[in-house]
Parts: C-alpha cells; structure tokens; sequence
C-alpha cells in the first residue's frame, strides 16, 4: 500500500496533531465568523424590510432633511410639495421605536388615515384608524406577541389607546409594527408640526422619457421648490435611514472586534506553532525546502484554519438567525432565509483572517537559518 | 577544473562578534565518490565545518565551492541542499507527525517529485535499506536503529551526489551502529557518492580510508 505524501496532505497532518489548540483556534475564529454572519445577516434583514416597505408602497421618492441630525421636516412642506406637477400623492410619516412592554419593543409608525402606503397592508380584522383619535392598528405578528385583538386596549407612552384593526403587512417591519395617526404619534414624540419624511409617488412617466431621467429631474424640481429637503430615490432611503445605519454599523463593529479577536487567536496559535516546532522547521530546511515553501506550509495552515472557523461560523450564524427569527423581541425583524451571499463573504473573510494571522509567524519561520533552527532545543 | 566534488578554500567561522572562532583557515578537497570520516574533540570545529559543507550556514570568510561553482547565495545553497546533498543526524530528526514513508518523502516536496513517483521511490528506499515492512509506522513505533535507516533513506529521497553524517552513531548502540556504518559505506560504494562523516567514534575513524583530524578549528596535518 503506497502512502503519498501531498503539501496539503503534511498541513493537514500538522494541524492534527494539535488536536485540541487547532480545535479552540476554529471555535474562536468561529464564534467570530458566526457574529458576522449573524449580526450582518440581522442587519441585512433590516434593511430589506425596508426595501420592501418602499417598494410595495409604491414610494418613489423620499423627501428628508438634508442634515443628518436634524431629521424632522416641517409638516407645513407637504402644501408646496403637493403643488408640484410631478408630484402624484405625498404623505407624511413619522417613525420611532418604543417600548411597548418591557419586553417587547416595536417600530411605530404615524400615518395619516387618507395616506397611500396603506394600500400595501391588507386589514385582517377591524377598520383603519381615524385622525385625531387615540386609535391604532397592530401588525399580526405583534398582536400575536402583545395577544391583542380589535376592541382591546394597550398603552403606549403612558397614553391608552385603543386597538381598532390588524393587518399584515408584506415585511417583517410592518408586521411588527403599530401604526397610528400621524398627529398622536406626533404628540408621544413631542413632534408637532413636524414629521420624519414626506413619500411620494410622482406622476407617470413622460413618453420618451426613461423612468430614471424623470426621477432625477423630479428630485432637482422637488429641491428647488423646497431649499433645505433632500428628495431622495426610494430605495437610496430604503438603505440609508439611520435606523439601517444604526444597524450596519453596529454589525460591522461588533463583528470586527470579535473578527479580531479571532485572527488574534489564530496568530497566537501559529506563532506558538511556529516556536515548539522550530526544530523540525530546521530539517525542512536542512533536506532542502526553500524558505517560501516553508512560509507557504505555515500561511496554508493558517489559511485552513480560517477556513474551517469560516464553515462553522456559518453554521453558527445561520443557528443564530434562526434564532432571532423566532425571539419575540426579534421576530418582526429577523428573516431565517440563508444570506448566501454573505456567507461567500464571511468565508472568504475567515480565510483572509487565517492568512493575516498566519503571515507574521510563516516569515519569522521562514526566515531561520536552518543551522540555528536544528539546535533550538 | 579542479577534481573535488567539494572543496573549501581558507574557511573561517566565528560567532558571538568574532569572539569565538569556530573555523580558523581550513582548506580541503573532497572527491566525487570519496569516503572520509572528521574527527576530533568537541569544539574542535568539526560540525561546524559539517554544516558549512552541507550548505547549512554560511562561512564568515573563504568560501565552498561545489563542482567548481561557488555556492554564494541562499538560493545557491537552498537548491544544492536539495538536489546534491543528503543528511544524516544524531538524533535522526524524523518528523513524529508523518510515518516512516511519509518521512521519505518530505525532501522529494521540496522538489516537487511527480505524487504517484514519490511514495514508490520511497517505498524503493526503505525496502534497500531493510525497512519496508515498517513502511506505515510512525517514528515513535520504531527502535533507534529503524529510525536511523529511515533518516538514511530519507537522506537519499533526491538521489544526492553527498552524504553528510553527523555523529550518526551517537544515540545508538554497538550493533546499531556497525549496521548504519555498514549501510552508508555500502550505499557509498554502490551508488558513488562521497560519504562525509563527522564522529568522534575511535572505531570507526581507524576504519576510514581517508581520516581528517580537526583541532581548534584548523585541520591537523
């Protein structure tokens, strides 16, 4: 029986033969790949929630403050807004996320009763809210949370209010949400007389015009006549609210510490690696391998390292989506589909992470002279 | 055109800034096929004059020229470790994660033998030198005589034109290490290659066709 001997084969068998530090090593470089993949994947989530609001909605153009902190507009822009000729419809919104037990917290929206996004919802049971009432509507899956039902009441902010329909809503952010006049809201955010943002819908487009051309020439027509807003395509502001930048930007931060602290791991393990076996490195030398093939055994050990970590990061992500897919706290948000694409993404991070950690203990080991090397004791 | 496989011109090495001078002035002419045994005390340089003939350090001054080229660069010396000089330690150095025929074939990696011709030529090496029955055990299911007939046949594993030995009997005992004599002398004579041996092993310096004493880093005349 012949045994060939492949590089591969001797990294494996490297790798093997510290069983229990490579098997750390993976679950630190792991947990790391798994809070990225969950922790984006949630963000991702996110934001698709958003995009389907928007485009079930039939939003074209979103109307915001220009600043970033000040992201209230005037309610009183509305009249201009609805003057322009390529303005359709513009309503008004606000959004704001608030407890409403101490366990469950959920986005609210304030709509006006006449606005158009409420044609994207579909009322399951009751009616649509009036203006100026204490009433609103509750997204199914939260009123399945809360166990609400038309006629009961539940307080918000300390304000009664009265639960007059349930609806479901095409994205996880609708169904988890509460949906109110736009005027109480206004109130419970000490908001008045002003609002998150303006959705428009703009007129068909012209004949032998491109959709995209008018959209432009819509947005420079709505800033013109509104100095200070910013009209914004839909889906840029699907992306773009601070809501999903709060979120990506959390993901992001959270996952880079815990990503660096895994290459740490790994670097710490090859470094170790590279000293107990400084002897042996010596031989390799001393039977001829050249100082890039012993850098090119120890990166490749590495590399697998983060290889293997980015599989079971992935795993672990994915339990972990599934997870935040079913928390009450979660659910409205979290979707449990796999994000295959960021998993490519997360793989290929690992692998990179594995070879940065690896690169600095592959050159040291790579640059001993093979005579002191065999007599490191 | 000299006629020496391996000669060194006015070899000096010294460490620790020049305060301890290892080598002071040794020249020698080693011929294609030759078998020659260094000797001498410990200190005396002849390891270190091993090493600087096998490529595995670099002189302080003078130089090592094989087949009349001067092996100046760690190219030079990378590539002339791996293609004409096999080594033989004391202490074996067999890699304890790899079996006996995975072994052989670490220095056939380095120069990227075809997979298939590796585990055949190395299955070809143990078998000469006795071992091919103990093929898929590894290092530490083998006695100290097996090891050292996988380190010798490893040293083959690219064919070199030099056998360098260091104290190749020196973790074994009076059997083992007439048989390992008896192996590399053999080897020597049938394949034609120069057979270097550093021992400070009185039987087996008297046994050496040709006998270089070193002492305080010199060759004794």
């Amino acid at each position: 029986m012949a045994s060939p001997l492949s590089f591969t084969g001797f990294v494996w068998k490297n790798l093997k033969r510290r069983r229990l530090r490579s098997l750390l090593t993976l679950c630190g470089i792991g947990m790391a790949i798994g809070a990225f993949v969950g922790l984006v994947g949630f963000s991702h989530a996110f934001e698709q929630g958003w995009q389907s609001i928007y485009s079930s909605s039939g939003i074209d153009i979103a109307v915001i403050q220009q600043t970033f902190l000040n992201t209230s507009v005037d309610e009183a822009a509305g009249a201009k807004l609805k003057a322009l000729p390529v303005v359709a419809q513009a309503t008004p919104m606000i959004y704001n996320l608030m407890d409403l037990t101490p366990e469950v917290n959920a986005l609210v929206y304030g709509w006006k009763a006449d606005s158009f996004e409420f044609q994207s919802l579909k009322v399951l049971s009751g009616r649509r809210f009036q203006d100026g009432q204490a009433e609103v509507m509750l997204g199914d899956l939260l009123a399945e949370d809360l166990k609400k039902q038309v006629g009961d009441t539940m307080e918000i902010q300390g304000t009664p209010f009265k639960v007059v329909g349930i609806y479901h809503g095409g994205s996880g952010l609708e169904a988890g949400a509460v949906i109110m006049p736009l005027d109480q809201l206004q109130q419970l955010s000490s908001m008045q007389g002003k609002v998150s943002t303006y959705h428009v819908r703009l007129r068909p487009t012209p004949r032998g015009m491109s959709a995209e051309a008018y959209r432009k020439e819509a947005q420079a027509e709505i800033e013109a006549a509104l100095p200070g807003l910013r009209a914004m395509p839909a889906t840029e502001r699907a992306n773009n609210n601070q809501f999903v930048r709060m979120a990506q930007g959390s993901a992001w931060g959270t996952s880079l510490i815990a990503l660096l602290i895994g290459i740490l791991g790994i670097a710490n393990t090859m470094a170790m690696s590279v000293f107990e076996r400084t002897r042996e490195i010596g031989v390799l030398r001393s039977l001829g391998w050249k100082r890039r093939q012993v850098l090119v055994l120890i990166e490749l050990e590495a590399g697998l390292l983060g290889l293997g970590g980015g599989l079971l990061g992935i795993v672990l992500g994915w339990c972990a989506l599934h997870v935040l897919a079913i928390l009450p706290q979660t659910a409205s948000i979290a979707s449990s589909s796999f994000p295959w694409a960021l998993a490519v993404e997360a793989l290929g991070l690992a692998v990179l992470a594995g070879l940065a950690a690896g690169a600095l203990p592959a050159w040291r080991g790579a640059k001993l002279a093979p005579v002191e090397a065999l007599r490191h004791v | 055109m000299s006629d020496a496989t391996l000669e060194v011109r006015d070899l000096h090495k010294s460490y620790d800034e020049g305060r301890i001078e290892a080598l002071r002035g040794v020249d020698l002419k080693i011929a294609a096929g030759e078998y020659v045994v260094i000797t001498g005390q410990s200190g005396s340089g002849k390891s270190t004059l091993l090493h600087l003939l096998g490529g595995l350090d670099r002189p302080t001054s003078g130089e090592v020229r094989f087949r009349d080229a001067r092996l100046c660069t760690a190219t030079d010396l990378d590539s002339y470790r791996a293609e004409s000089v096999g080594f033989v330690f004391q202490a074996f150095h067999l890699l304890p994660t790899l079996r006996a025929i995975e072994n052989v074939q670490v220095p056939m990696l380095a120069l990227n033998h075809p997979r298939a011709d590796r585990a055949a030529r190395a299955r070809a090496l143990l078998e000469e030198m006795d071992m091919g029955h103990r093929a898929e055990q590894y290092p530490n299911q083998l006695s100290a005589g097996e090891r050292q007939r996988v380190a010798v046949a490893r040293a083959l594993a690219n064919d070199p034109e030099i056998l360098l030995a260091d104290e190749p009997t020196g973790n074994l005992d009076s059997v083992n290490s007439a048989h390992i004599m008896e192996i590399l002398i053999g080897l020597q004579r049938r394949r034609g290659m120069s057979l270097i041996v550093v021992t400070h092993e009185q039987e087996i310096a008297r046994a050496a066709p040709r006998l270089i004493r070193m002492r305080d880093g010199k060759v004794e005349a």
